[in-house]
């Protein structure tokens, strides 16, 4: 049958095609081991709680964008969403104000709804969400001065500063939050129709439309999560620098999106995997602890990461042509 | 087409209104153009206040815009500024190379223009601010005094190639110099940044650990990073830190004893002194060509008077 | 080396294998000049790798290729078009903001004073010299993407003979345009003959095929089964040479009685698309729907199906009139619809087969939103088997299948949703014969199940061999309802044709 060298063929392919994952993991490891070989500090249990903890604000919000990316979709709004939430929860937050459970609900419902605005403005107006998002980052970057007057917030109880400052039974909290968003958004993304309809609509928006998928309500539903879990970060970071800061989360999107990409999202929508972004921000948390542990000047790492986002790309292009043929 | 036909119907109507209320006052009110370099920076917000007050005490009024750290957008006010006739322009420049054209620009309008906080390559008609290089000798020498002149510091510097930060890295070798048994054995940009300086921290402890005497950061924001870090590692006790500006939280923990020291640098006296400038200039009375205003260090014995 | 003049391209021996897999085997061709050769072979035949192999998109491992007598060795799109042999694709590649002169004379652009400013009216003159030769009624301004498709193909023509091609290949030139634009291409194609260009042509329409081509070259699963010339060889015996079997009739016998009324259209319209449409469709009954290009078949599909909305009329289901917003209500009201545009409409590439075919039918498979895998898996696996769906698994993603498998997978998923009635457009548009036959069983199936089906297509043998009943439109008008005995080419045609 004609059928038998295509099916071979593709199944090549398809061994091809994975490879774009474990490239970006085979990469991160060898990246490890190096770091390993130079620095003996690298490789131990406190510099990896560190460096898991420091990547932590970037994942949540690499997490959000991914949903949002595998859309086929962008968010430029994180930063400012960080900035927005970080104020309202430390406005709420000063010591023997309110038990500390309103800062924190205050905050996630601020980023849950600055996300469902982006949402409704995406999916009622038809304006690509880049612009969208673009304007929401300038209007939140606004509402996070005006809320804070300029000024940064401090003075927050020492519960509040638990939340990215403590620890339990010696793991830093952050990770604890980080761990619990990643398994439930690897669920999410994985196991329930919300997740299956993300791709379907990244991978083909019309024949989502035409298998009976409400494609706004999906796209809604990725927006409000992404500001969600951009709330989330905001709170951790409010926290971990005790203070709200107006300017805080500035060019954070970038970072997440970046881990995103790096981890094997691809911006045109449709694939992606919450492994590949964790896997993404670790690398970038790794490179940036790795750099400074050798006390390499910020200059380079810059450098370095912006190859490397390039270079995950580049290998990902590759890998699909590959399959192409 | 039809939307600038608009604008220019709402220009009209704009300089309607304005024209209406100068007849309303019967004298003329003195002008003063304000272009500041940052309003989401607290320091200059204070400066930009104390501008304000003082302006409101002498009965002159002020157009404050925020050149948002760009200085094209700078010149443009500073422009703007000089076709609206104000009587005086006060610039705290974005950066010494790129704002100064705005100087030769008000100069040349025959505006007097005084530089505030920081100062352009070209000289302006007055400078009013602190010399930068001398808080980082402050900062320094506190550090080189505490550990008796041996030991090991790390410093965190500001965004690279900026005024201040380059000026306090001066000042701060300065002092090194002068000390040999004090070694600097690791530096890197925080980038103004609490978060990212906390993060630059907590690499420090695991790079150098128990090594590391003392750090100096060039503004407070870092070096509340550096605390925050250092308390994490159960490390602050062990170690000094000491950073520039004396915002409120910095002199909280200046208080509370776990940042070491802050240099205070005088927003009041900036914002007053650079409007009284202005008004002297534009009377056509004599000025100080540098009007410097004295940093101080702020330890635990005197951070009461800086709180208000 | 013999050298056989009236021979302009000769191909000896030519293999290509992929990752081990032979995709060509020993595979030969002569083609004459002024000569219209028919490359003839299901999907996956070895069709489109020998043609990548002729513009120089793909080196060959092993045979020689011939050009005017000349050994073609290089692997270059360029050489190959400067010796003059250009393709026409399937998937038109243009330049949708660039002008009709601007695309055909891309990558050699005119210019002057020191060929550092562009000479759009050199080209513009050229181009309109050019449209002319093949009869396109469109200026050399006009940008492209307001051209319709055939017409974009004709300005490919255009281009191709621009660059002095001696032979022109075509890939699926029809898929996409009109009877009346078929008519004008064959036109240019035998004005090409005359001219002494050589002419590729690709094509599974028969149709088509003896219309137009000399000799007949049929590939089969990568290799060379035979060349024939297009008068001594009967369609019978081109299917067999392809399939490698033999298919005694296309369209298997029915066995479906007919039941009740299902679906009713009343008086449906859309403004400046279709009017006034009414139709029954009773369970267990093939209705088909015939029509020229643009008359408003797909138009119509995609309304009641809820992709479009529609102006005035009623969709009554089963006695009750119903309202359509959406494919979501569509759906829940049992319509399915399998697109003409399998790739826009039809499937998800990106995901697999599982995923696709599970894909509007997911809320079965699942406990408090959590998908379960193995229940989904199960039923994929059915269907799989059920539809005869060919791919290395279910985890394969559907870009990767063929033509026939993809849209298995397509009428799969909409099967998995339970509808009472489906709407198939265009169900075998490019796909081979083998898989056709399949399809045609499989409606077949459906109406004995007591499914009400839909069949709207360009291909009138087709309409013929499955329809008990016709609806033929014209410009958007329902001109005639035929049934099975009162419909043959000649009446539909002519119904399609009125106004």
């Amino acid at each position: 049958m004609n059928n038998y060298f295509t099916q071979l063929g593709n199944s090549t392919k398809q061994r091809a095609r994975g490879m774009g994952q474990y490239g970006i993991f085979i990469a991160f490891v060898v990246i490890c081991l190096i770091l390993s070989l130079i620095t003996p500090k690298f490789l131990t249990v406190s510099n990896w709680t560190i460096i898991v903890t420091q990547v932590s604000i970037n994942a949540l919000l690499a997490f959000g964008v991914t949903f949002v990316i595998i859309t086929g979709g962008i968010d430029l709004s994180l930063g400012s969403m960080v900035a927005v939430t970080g104020i309202v929860a430390s406005l709420l937050a000063h010591p023997d104000d309110y038990p500390v459970i309103v800062p924190i609900l205050a905050g996630l419902l601020a980023g849950v709804f600055m996300g469902a605005f982006n949402g409704a403005i995406i999916t009622k107006s038809k304006v690509p969400p880049f612009i969208v998002t673009l304007g929401t980052m300038t209007i939140g970057r606004g509402v996070a001065l005006i809320l804070s007057k300029g000024r940064p917030v401090s003075n927050l109880s020492d519960l509040f500063n638990f939340i990215g400052g403590g620890n339990i039974l010696g793991i830093p909290f952050p990770i604890i939050v980080l761990i619990l968003a990643f398994v439930v958004c690897s669920l999410v993304l994985k196991k329930t129709i919300l997740g299956r309809y993300i791709y379907a609509v990244g991978g083909n928006e019309q024949a989502a439309k035409a298998s009976g998928i409400r494609v706004n309500k999906v796209k809604m539903a990725v927006y409000t999560i992404c500001g969600g879990l951009a709330a989330l970060a905001g709170i951790l970071l409010t926290s971990r620098i005790t203070t709200g800061q107006p300017n805080a989360g500035a060019g954070f999107e970038l970072d997440a999106i970046a881990a995103a990409i790096i981890g094997g999202t691809s911006t045109s929508g449709g694939t992606g995997t919450m492994t590949g972004t964790l896997i993404g921000a670790l690398l970038i948390g790794v490179i940036s602890n790795g750099l400074d542990l050798l006390n390499v000047t910020s200059y380079y790492q810059q450098v370095v990461m912006g190859a490397i986002i390039i270079g995950a790309v580049v290998l990902d292009g590759w890998n699909q042509s590959a399959a192409q043929r | 087409m039809k939307r600038i036909y608009l604008g220019l119907i709402a220009l009209a109507m704009l300089a309607g209104c304005n024209q209406t209320s100068e007849k309303e006052s019967s004298e003329k009110k003195m002008v003063i153009g304000v272009t500041m370099l940052s309003m989401q920076n607290e320091f200059i917000v204070n400066v930009s206040d104390e501008m304000e007050k003082k302006a409101q005490e002498l009965g002159i009024e002020l157009i404050t815009v925020d050149a948002e750290r760009s200085a094209l957008k700078q010149i443009e006010q500073v422009e703007s500024f000089i076709a609206q006739k104000v009587d005086a322009i006060v610039m705290n420049p974005c950066e010494v190379e790129a704002s100064s054209p705005a100087v030769t620009k008000a100069l040349a309008a025959k505006i007097p223009i005084i530089n505030v906080n920081s100062e352009t390559s070209t000289k302006p008609s007055a400078f009013v601010g602190s010399d930068d290089v001398e808080s980082g000798r402050i900062a320094m020498k506190f550090i080189a005094e505490k550990l008796g002149g041996k030991g090991n510091v790390v410093m965190m510097h500001g965004y690279m190639g900026q005024a201040a930060q380059i000026k306090r890295e001066q000042g701060a070798r300065e002092i090194l110099k002068q000390y040999p048994d004090l070694k600097l054995i690791a530096h890197q940009t925080g980038e103004w940044d609490r978060a990212k300086s906390m993060s630059l921290m907590e690499n420090w402890i695991q790079s150098y650990g128990k090594d590391i005497n003392a750090v100096f950061a060039q503004n407070d924001e870092m070096g509340m990073g550096a605390v925050n870090a250092l308390t994490a590692a159960g490390m602050k006790d062990k170690v000094i830190v000491v950073s520039i500006d004396a915002i409120p939280d910095a002199l909280q923990a200046v208080k509370k004893g776990t940042l070491d020291a802050t240099v205070f640098q005088n927003a009041q006296q900036q914002g007053a002194k650079a409007i009284e400038t202005a008004v002297k200039l534009h009377k056509g009375e004599a000025v100080e060509k540098e009007v410097l205003i004295p940093f101080q260090l702020v330890t635990k014995d005197n951070v009461a008077t800086f709180i208000k | 080396m013999t050298l056989h003049s009236d021979y302009i391209l000769q191909v000896h021996g030519l293999s290509k294998s992929f990752s081990g897999v032979k995709a060509l085997d020993d595979v030969q061709l002569n083609l004459r000049r002024g000569e219209v050769h028919a490359l003839m072979g299901e999907n996956g035949a070895g069709k489109s790798t020998f043609m990548k192999i002729l513009i120089g998109l793909l080196t060959p491992d092993a045979g020689e290729v011939l050009f005017e007598g000349n050994e073609l060795k290089n692997s270059d799109v360029r050489e190959a078009l400067k010796q003059g042999i250009s393709m026409i694709h399937q998937e038109i590649l243009i330049v949708p903001e660039l002008t009709v002169a601007q695309n055909i004379f891309l990558g050699r652009e005119s210019t002057q004073w020191f060929s550092s400013w562009l000479n759009d009216r050199d080209i513009n003159q050229q181009a309109e010299i050019l449209l002319k030769q093949i009869g396109l009624d469109v200026s050399p301004k006009t940008k492209m993407k307001y051209l319709s498709v055939a017409e974009m193909q004709m300005v490919e023509i255009a281009k191709a003979i621009s660059n002095n091609a001696k032979v022109i290949i075509m890939d699926e030139p029809t898929s996409a345009i009109s009877d009346k634009e078929v008519a004008t291409l064959f036109g240019i194609i035998k004005d090409l003959k005359i001219k002494g260009v050589s002419v590729i042509y690709i094509s599974h329409k028969m149709d088509e095929i003896y219309q137009i081509a000399d000799m007949i070259t049929v590939l089969r699963d990568g290799k060379y089964i035979g060349t024939k010339s297009a008068a001594e060889l009967d369609r019978k015996s081109l299917i067999t040479m392809m399939v490698g079997r033999e298919i005694n009739t296309l369209f298997p016998e029915k066995s479906a009685s007919k039941g009740e009324v299902v679906l009713s259209i009343k008086n449906l319209s859309q403004r400046g698309k279709f009017e006034n449409i009414s139709f029954d469709v009773h369970a267990g009954e093939v209705v088909g729907i015939a029509g020229l290009m643009g008359a408003g078949r797909t138009e119509i599909a995609r309304a009641i199906f809820g992709l479009d909305a529609f102006s005035s009329g009623e969709i009554v289901l089963k006695g009750h009139k119903i309202t359509i917003e959406s494919p979501r209500d569509a759906i829940k009201n049992g319509i399915g619809y399998v697109s003409e545009d399998r790739k826009g409409v039809g499937f998800i590439p990106a995901l697999s087969v599982k995923h696709n075919i599970t894909l509007a039918s997911l809320s079965n498979h699942t406990k408090a939103g959590m998908i379960q895998d193995k229940s989904e898996s199960a039923v994929a696996t059915q269907m799989m088997n059920d539809l005869k769906i060919k791919a290395s698994g279910m985890d394969q993603k559907v870009t990767h299948l063929s033509g026939g498998n993809q849209q298995k997978v397509v009428i799969g998923k909409v099967l998995l949703a339970s509808p009472e009635i489906i709407i198939l457009d265009e169900p075998t548009r490019g796909i081979d014969i083998g898989a056709k036959f399949e399809i045609y069983k499989l409606i077949n199936e459906l109406t004995t199940k007591g499914i009400a089906v839909v069949v709207i297509s360009s291909e009138l043998p087709e309409i013929l061999g499955m329809s008990d009943r016709i609806v033929v439109l014209s410009k958007g008008k329902q001109t005639a309802l035929l049934s099975r005995e009162e419909a043959t080419q000649e009446t539909i045609m002519k119904y399609a044709m009125l106004h």
